[in-house]
């Protein structure tokens, strides 16, 4: 079967070579690879470049996150609406500052992704690295939160109200703690040989930063309002 | 294990080979890993399920390998949820999305690869990691076993997040040139569609999988029954008996979830209905209408849980209205299915003997769905095994129709080379009898255990019928599942001796999607330097040219070249 193990060892170096890299090695895009050459002139040419996957990508994870977190939401107004065991959290004064931290880091990593479309790479990394040290104190504000409530004896099992006030802020740390990681990664990975180029990095991670930011406020209102 | 041969062996870093073969990153090899991993799931599955109707018939019977299984309830219980879980996660979820739909989808849209193969591969490597953790939870202690079996189903549900992202974006941005999308075959569509309805209801699962984890471990009280239960008026308390937040958290997932095994399974249907009647489906832009349809009302019988708090009494009449309200896309759906198969010229294979024997099961399936839906009928007349009866019929037998014509229909794209079809025939009639013999009498047995209005002389009567149905159920269970060696001794009989029939055709079967323009089994890198652009539709089937079908790939100029 000499046909049979000449497409076994295709297989072979196509894995060895593509299999092996982790995160970034992606191939091209189907279909736009090889085939223009061949097969008449009549073929529509769609002209997209092969990063819009990453934008396609990211606005289909912002909507499953966001449902994770609508239906702990309608948990939240459920739970509270039926039951007599509620005792509503008093939001500590400390979360406000942790929120003007965040936002001011939506409005930092704008002006790095500003810096970078005009090539200035070090008011890119200078604005970047702020932008992280910003999420960075946010968490930090946030675990502070969380040591002052426990001070008050306020913790996750107390009651319902506390349980959900616990939940909220720990599963959004969770994904900003993503948020942090990708812009680690932006700032810290070469793109010289990659397909996709730091603006377009910079600019996937920006939706989701935004995202969470506006998540954030979101939960804030529900904990805030929802008391 | 996992493609298409045994050759890795034989070369020299032949370990680092079968690793980087094992852990690929390429869309094939996961699919065909997800199907294997499919097929070992629903034949565990199914032997726990003669176990099941073996102890359901005679309880004082101790199971062979189980002793502990008769003096143990809970046992009994985790065997029911292993078989469940095995069933719905990893044959149902798992192969007409993940596995099918992994393999195909790039071959049948024109591209080398999902667009993050990376994150497939984790994808992958995460179901079956919940697959070992919801087993290992089956010989645990009750209590630590519930604890597994939570944070199992959580990575499942990551898992099929991650593989729903793959699919939305694979399906918008890497379609070839000329595949718009109408051009798309409806099962691409039903992936489509598919995944956008798992990205928003494995979330779900996931928030409420999360939560009865904290219940469970940190001490919070996310469901408590206590509370909840004090603050309701007096007459509800009866009913709410259990931790309603979760059931509902829990079924709004799963409510969906059946039409997440249902859409690829309604896609795999109208594909091999229109190619074996060598015809275009009828009214395919309905088809695909009807399909979004399924997603929305399925997804909104889901979403209005969501809102319902307590127990509203107009709560169970929008729930019956919008379930209801789903026999409209399914009556669009099989309105075509017969439409396409009228006056069709007719190939009956073995993939379209399934694919009418999943219309078959789901028209009798549903129509006892019918009398689900409607919440006065269902409390006054129905009982378990009616439901058990129903939702088998059409959640796991049909869709286990359409997956195994659609297996028959693709095997050779994937190993080159075709299942027996003598065989096929043999298991596909045993099988088609056996389900209607176990799953029909299982309706009478629910509607005879509801007779407490009978006297007393006709109520033992009805017992006695009872008990000698429920037997005849097990016998055919049995029967059913035995019958099934039929079908692994073809599956691996065919494997094996495909060398000795020669090179499989690159369309056995005249097909005109994409994936038929390549060689089978369908090379690595897909569409090795080949041209693909689309220039029509997925369907056109036309009897009277001479060449009786127009492959999607090949331009006009080709295509009056091919025709004398």
């Amino acid at each position: 079967m000499p046909s049979a193990t000449s497409t076994n060892e295709i297989e072979l170096i196509v894995e060895r070579t593509g299999g092996g890299g982790g995160g970034g090695s992606l191939p091209p895009a189907g279909g736009n690879g090889g085939g223009d050459g061949a097969g008449g002139g009549k073929k529509p040419d769609k002209g997209q470049p092969a990063s819009k996957r990453y934008f396609t990508g990211m606005a289909v994870a912002i909507v499953s996150i966001l449902m994770f977190f609508m239906a702990l939401a309608s948990a939240f107004l459920v739970r509270k609406g039926t039951s007599g065991d509620w005792v509503p959290v008093r939001i500590p004064t400390l979360l406000w500052f942790n929120t003007a931290v965040l936002l001011v880091s939506s409005g930092t990593l704008e002006l790095a992704r500003k810096r970078l479309a005009k090539g200035d790479g070090a008011g890119f990394k200078t604005y970047w690295m702020l932008t992280t040290i910003l999420g960075v104190a946010f968490l930090i504000g946030q675990l502070l939160a969380w040591r002052q409530l426990a001070q008050q004896g306020i913790y996750l099992a107390s009651n319902p109200g506390s349980s959900f006030f616990y939940i909220f802020t720990g599963a959004h740390a969770l994904h900003l703690i993503g948020g942090i990681a990708a812009l680690g990664y932006v700032a810290r990975k070469n793109f010289s040989e990659a397909n996709v180029t730091r603006p377009v990095a910079a600019e996937v991670t920006s939706y989701y930063w935004h995202f969470l930011d506006a998540l954030w406020l979101f939960l804030l209102a529900l904990l805030y309002l929802g008391k | 294990m996992v493609s298409y041969d045994d050759g890795a062996n034989s070369h020299p870093s032949s370990q680092t080979a079968f690793l980087s073969r094992v852990f690929s990153t390429h869309h094939k090899t996961i699919g065909l890993q997800y199907l294997w991993l499919a097929l070992g799931s629903v034949l565990v599955g199914m032997v726990l399920s003669a176990l099941l109707r073996v102890h359901a018939s005679w309880p004082d019977t101790a199971i062979p390998f189980l002793a502990g299984i008769d003096n143990a309830p809970e046992k009994y219980a985790a065997m029911r949820l292993l078989h469940g879980s095995l069933m719905v996660f990893f044959v149902l979820t798992a192969a007409p999305q993940m596995g099918f739909g992994n393999f195909l989808l790039p071959l049948q849209i024109g591209a080398s690869e999902m667009a993050f193969p990376s994150l497939n591969r984790l994808s992958f490597w995460m179901t079956f990691a919940s697959l070992a953790g919801m087993i290992s939870a089956f010989f645990l202690r009750a209590d630590s076993g519930v604890n597994v079996w939570l944070a199992s189903a959580s990575v499942f549900c990551l898992a099929a997040l991650f593989s729903a992202w793959n699919f939305t974006t694979t399906t918008i941005e890497l379609r070839a040139p000329g595949m718009t999308l109408p051009r798309m075959p409806v099962t691409v569509w039903a992936w489509f569609i598919n995944a956008i309805l798992s990205m928003l209801i494995f979330s779900v699962l996931l928030a409420g999988c999360c939560a009865v984890l904290s219940d469970r471990l940190l001490g919070s009280d996310f469901f408590s029954t206590s509370a909840f239960l004090a603050n309701q008026p007096q007459n509800l308390v009866r009913q709410a008996s259990l931790p309603i937040l979760w059931q509902r958290l829990f079924w709004y997932f799963a409510q969906a979830e059946v039409y997440v095994a249902m859409l690829p399974c309604f896609g795999f249907t109208t594909h091999l209905v229109a190619t074996f009647s060598r015809k275009p489906v009828w009214k395919e832009r309905l088809v695909v209408l009807a399909l979004c349809g399924v997603g929305v009302v399925g997804f909104c019988v889901w979403g209005y849980h969501m809102f319902a708090t307590g127990m509203n009494p107009y709560a169970p009449l929008v729930f019956s209205v919008l379930a209801s309200s789903l026999a409209v896309p399914a009556a669009f759906l099989l309105a075509s299915w017969l439409g396409t198969l009228w006056n069709g010229r007719l190939r009956l294979t073995t993939a379209m003997l399934f694919a009418i024997g999943f219309i078959s099961l789901f028209v009798a399936g549903g129509l006892s769905g019918l009398f689900l839906a409607r919440h006065d009928l269902a409390k006054a007349s129905v009982s378990e095994d009616f439901v058990i009866g129903h939702f088998h019929l059409v959640m796991g037998v049909a869709a286990t129709f359409a997956i195994l014509g659609a297996l028959f229909f693709w095997f050779p794209k994937m190993f080159g080379c075709r299942l027996n079809e003598t065989l096929g025939k043999a298991h596909f009639w045993m099988t088609f009898a056996g389900v209607y013999a176990i799953f029909m009498p299982m309706h009478w047995l629910g509607l005879l255990t509801q007779s407490r209005l009978f006297a007393e002389q006709q109520r033992m009567a009805l017992a006695a019928a009872g008990a000698s149905i429920r037997t005849f159920v097990t016998v055919a269970t049995i029967l059913t599942v035995s019958a099934q060696g039929l079908f692994v001794f073809n599956f691996f009989h065919s494997l094996l001796s495909r060398k000795r029939n020669g090179v499989e055709q690159a369309n056995p079967w005249a097909a005109t999607t994409l994936e038929w323009s390549v060689a089978s089994p369908a090379p690595e890198d897909n569409f090795t330097g080949a041209a693909t652009a689309v220039y029509r539709g997925a369907y056109e089937f036309h009897a009277e040219a001479g060449n009786d079908f127009a492959p999607q790939h090949l331009s006009p100029e080709q295509l009056t070249q091919k025709r004398p």
